[in-house]
């Protein structure tokens, strides 16, 4: 029993350090590859860069989903696919507080960012657009 | 009119009664230096109110490192610097020359503190709107990539979002630890 519950609190601190360690990283990674237009904190510079908070709502936008992971910025990052997806997955939560569902994985952002967009603006999907 | 008179004449007599003529210089000398020496302060315009569009990155904290000499282009932060170092410009690493402001964007490296071998992101912002400075050029490029990832790249006029393009020089900032060198292995 005894030997249950240290193993149980092992393999708990494990996880939690993992955790911890992958949040770490995205929040390096943020830094690296993405703080130095849309800023540390996210809020971009207006009428320069956009800013990242509040952009879960694309995600509810036809066609948003695959737009976020296209956009010149993430499609071009010099990381691999799973480290990608990852850091939007971060980004998403840590500026948006919301989550994509389900979360972006490796092998989308492989075949998403093989597609990048030409045009950010007139690509940038709308409420009443129904392209995808 | 006569009344109009006595009344300036009243006025003028009390203030010359209460206020010293050496208070008055006094203040007035404070005034007048203070207001001509204000913007020589050695502070980032893009500091100023409302101008949540520029800013310098806010220093990590522990993060400084050691002692370096910051007016060299062998200062470690500086490993990646293209241009001209600010503390060689009448600003620091981390802080622009008066008269400029920061650039709103920018891009970050790596480079490694040889103090404590650790890695610690650098953020490159340029200062802008005054030429360029001409002292302490450096041109180290340890992590940086090619035109073709402009987002990593200290080939660029990093000025083009500030409200003036002419480029000044370049401050090294360390906004973070890294846990590995640039680029990736």
């Amino acid at each position: 029993m005894k030997k249950a519950v240290v193993l149980t609190l092992f393999v708990g601190w494990i996880a939690i350090a993992s955790v911890s360690r992958a949040a770490e990283s995205n929040a390096e990674n943020y830094l690296l590859h993405c703080s130095g237009c849309h800023g540390a904190d996210g809020r971009g510079v207006p009428g320069v860069t956009p800013s990242l908070h509040g952009i879960a709502e694309l995600l509810e936008r036809p066609g948003g989903r695959a737009y976020l992971g296209r956009v010149p910025g993430v499609a071009q990052a010099a990381l691999d696919d799973r480290k990608l997806a990852a850091l939007l997955n971060w980004v998403l939560t840590e500026f948006s507080q919301h989550s994509a569902d389900p979360p972006y994985s490796g092998k989308e952002m492989h075949r998403l960012r093989k597609n990048p967009l030409r045009d950010t603006v007139s690509g940038r999907p709308t409420q009443a657009s129904t392209k995808e | 009119m006569t009344r109009l008179d006595a009344w300036w004449e009243e006025r003028a007599r009390r203030l010359a009664r209460n206020a010293g003529r050496r208070t008055f210089l006094a203040r007035m000398g404070t005034l007048l230096v203070g207001g001509t020496a204000l913007p020589l302060l050695p502070v980032a315009r893009a500091y100023g109110e409302g101008k949540k569009s520029a800013r310098v990155p806010a220093p990590a904290e522990g993060f400084d490192g050691p002692a370096g000499d910051p007016k060299r282009c062998e200062y470690w932060r500086h490993c990646a610097i293209d241009g001209f170092a600010c503390a060689c410009c009448g600003g620091s690493a981390t802080t622009c020359p008066p008269g400029t402001e920061v650039s709103p964007v920018t891009w970050v490296g790596t480079c490694r503190n040889p103090a404590d071998g650790k890695d610690y992101l650098i953020s490159y912002n340029d200062c802008c709107g005054k030429a360029f400075c001409g002292r302490c050029p450096c041109n180290r490029n340890e992590g940086e990539r090619p035109d073709y990832h402009w987002y990593r790249n200290n080939d660029i006029n990093w000025c083009a979002g500030a409200r003036s393009q002419v480029y000044n020089c370049s401050l090294a900032v360390v906004i973070g630890q890294a846990t590995e060198a640039q680029p990736e292995k």
